[in-house]
């Protein structure tokens, strides 16, 4: 049966720290499949008024995550895990949603087994104003395991 | 309009008569040059300019706002509010939180749309001017700020608690729903002050005002559209906010009300303002009080949505509600 193992990362140095740990864990699992998605949010209309001008944004900022994602999944495979079962995603996300909510959905649509995130190291002050990504999935995830990484 | 009835107009409506050179201004641009008696043509109908708004905020009279003008809508009379377009991003400091906060009229545009005809929001219209500029038009809110009408009733905190506090929890709790129908919306008010609300003098409804900011957020949108709302309930608990300095100031009883406090009693974001109020109002019952707390250094917990706050206050109503019933004969 296929090990299915999705990574959520924000290409912070917290959620590298999340990608080491699974390598280690995961290395030696023949059937694991891990897929390393990053979500990359359209500024809002409200903030950045002119559409070409966030185009551009997603534009540039998909290519630069393209490559920090690729040095990650090199990283993966110098750990031993073969490179056919990496899987890179970038997801633009234009509606209002939380990151949270995009990660959960694409568990359950992909069929996921678990999900490692990282932690960002947040205040409680910023987790109550702004939110915490890896405290709404621990608390919102259904049929599957989660792994954060601190 | 020729300008002879444009001048019959301005007569009719502002009571004088406009002295010298009629000044008819379609392109909103360059704000800062829209004086007092210059006229605004928008959308085919005619505003007379009679000054700026003021910031005017907790009480003080501030700088005035050049990009928002109080004016005569010359078809009627009435008074409007014309919000011209001021593009600005700057921080917003939530006590010791900074926020990067911008000013969007497409946003406030798009909530005047949605909210049109909901009693508990401001409303009024979007028109372009001539180049484009997305210019809001606001019904005039005749009536008190919120704030004020909190800081201004003179009478002691028991006897507000138990004879004020329940009328203003019932018509705060409908005010709050506004905001959840707001966010179910996926529109946030993203500037939730205690001076954004205006008891209308005519209906007595609590009225929010002003949409036009908005921020950066990362997971939780509705965050500090929560805080604002905590921040409200707390000034209405405590008829005012309750900070350290000030009872270190009220002598021994001031100290011995300090000695009781722990650094979770305080709030989250404001190092110093008390969110245990029960520990200064013993009256304040447990289920209020617990609200409140969510909104504390020592919370473990915090409202993620306007539904979850608003579930926990109606039961509190219903239970003071409940103890009423029980107190009276």
């Amino acid at each position: 049966m296929k090990t299915k193992v999705l990574i959520a990362t924000d290409l912070s140095e917290n959620s590298l720290k999340a990608v080491d740990y699974v390598a280690e864990v995961i290395c030696c699992h023949d059937s694991a499949h891990i897929t390393l998605l990053h979500v990359i949010r359209e500024p809002s209309p409200d903030i950045m008024g002119d559409a070409k001008d966030r185009e551009r944004y997603v534009e540039n900022t998909r290519a630069d995550t393209l490559r920090a994602m690729e040095e990650i999944g090199g990283h993966l495979a110098a750990k031993g895990i073969p490179e056919d079962r990496i899987r890179l995603k970038i997801q633009v996300c234009q509606r209002p949603v939380g990151i949270a909510e995009l990660i959960l959905h694409e568990q359950e649509t992909g069929g996921y087994g678990t999900i490692v995130v990282g932690r960002r190291g947040i205040s409680k002050r910023e987790a109550f104003l702004f939110g915490s990504v890896s405290a709404t999935v621990v608390r919102e995830a259904r049929r599957c395991a989660v792994w954060v990484v601190p | 309009m020729r300008e002879s009835e444009l001048r019959e107009k301005i007569e009719q409506h502002s009571r004088f008569p406009l002295r010298g050179k009629l000044n008819v201004i379609t392109d909103t641009t360059q704000f800062m040059g829209i004086r007092s008696d210059d006229v605004l043509e928008l959308g085919g109908s005619f505003y007379l300019v009679k000054g700026e708004e003021v910031e005017g905020r907790f009480g003080l009279d501030g700088e005035p706002k050049f990009w928002v003008k109080r004016a005569i809508d010359l078809s009627d009379g009435s008074v409007k509010i014309i919000k011209l377009v001021f593009h600005e991003s700057f921080v917003m400091q939530l006590g010791i939180q900074q926020i990067k906060c911008f000013r969007s009229p497409r946003k406030e545009s798009r909530i005047l749309e949605k909210t049109r005809g909901d009693p508990f929001f401001m409303q009024g219209f979007t028109v372009p001017d001539s180049v484009g500029n997305i210019v809001r038009v606001i019904d005039r809110i005749y009536g008190v700020r919120y704030y004020d009408y909190i800081l201004d009733l003179a009478l002691d905190h028991e006897t507000y608690f138990h004879q004020h506090f329940p009328v203003l929890l019932r018509n705060l709790l409908l005010c709050f729903r506004a905001i959840q129908r707001l966010h179910k919306m996926e529109e946030l008010h993203g500037d939730i002050r205690n001076d954004h609300i205006i008891i209308d003098r005519e209906s007595g409804i609590y009225r929010w005002i002003d949409f036009d900011y908005t921020y950066e957020w990362s997971e939780n949108p509705f965050g500090v559209d929560l805080f604002g709302l905590g921040n409200i309930l707390l000034l209405t608990l405590g008829k005012g906010f309750h900070n350290l300095p000030d009872i270190a100031a009220c002598g021994p009883s001031g100290m011995e009300t300090i000695s009781c406090l722990t650094p979770s009693d305080f709030s989250l974001i404001f190092r110093n303002r008390i969110i245990n109020l029960q520990k200064l109002f013993p009256y304040i019952p447990d289920g209020l009080n617990q609200v409140m707390l969510h909104f504390s250094h020592g919370a473990e917990v915090f409202y993620e949505k306007t539904e979850e706050l608003l579930g926990d206050l109606e039961a509190c109503e219903a239970e003071m509600a409940c103890g009423r019933d029980v107190e009276d004969p």
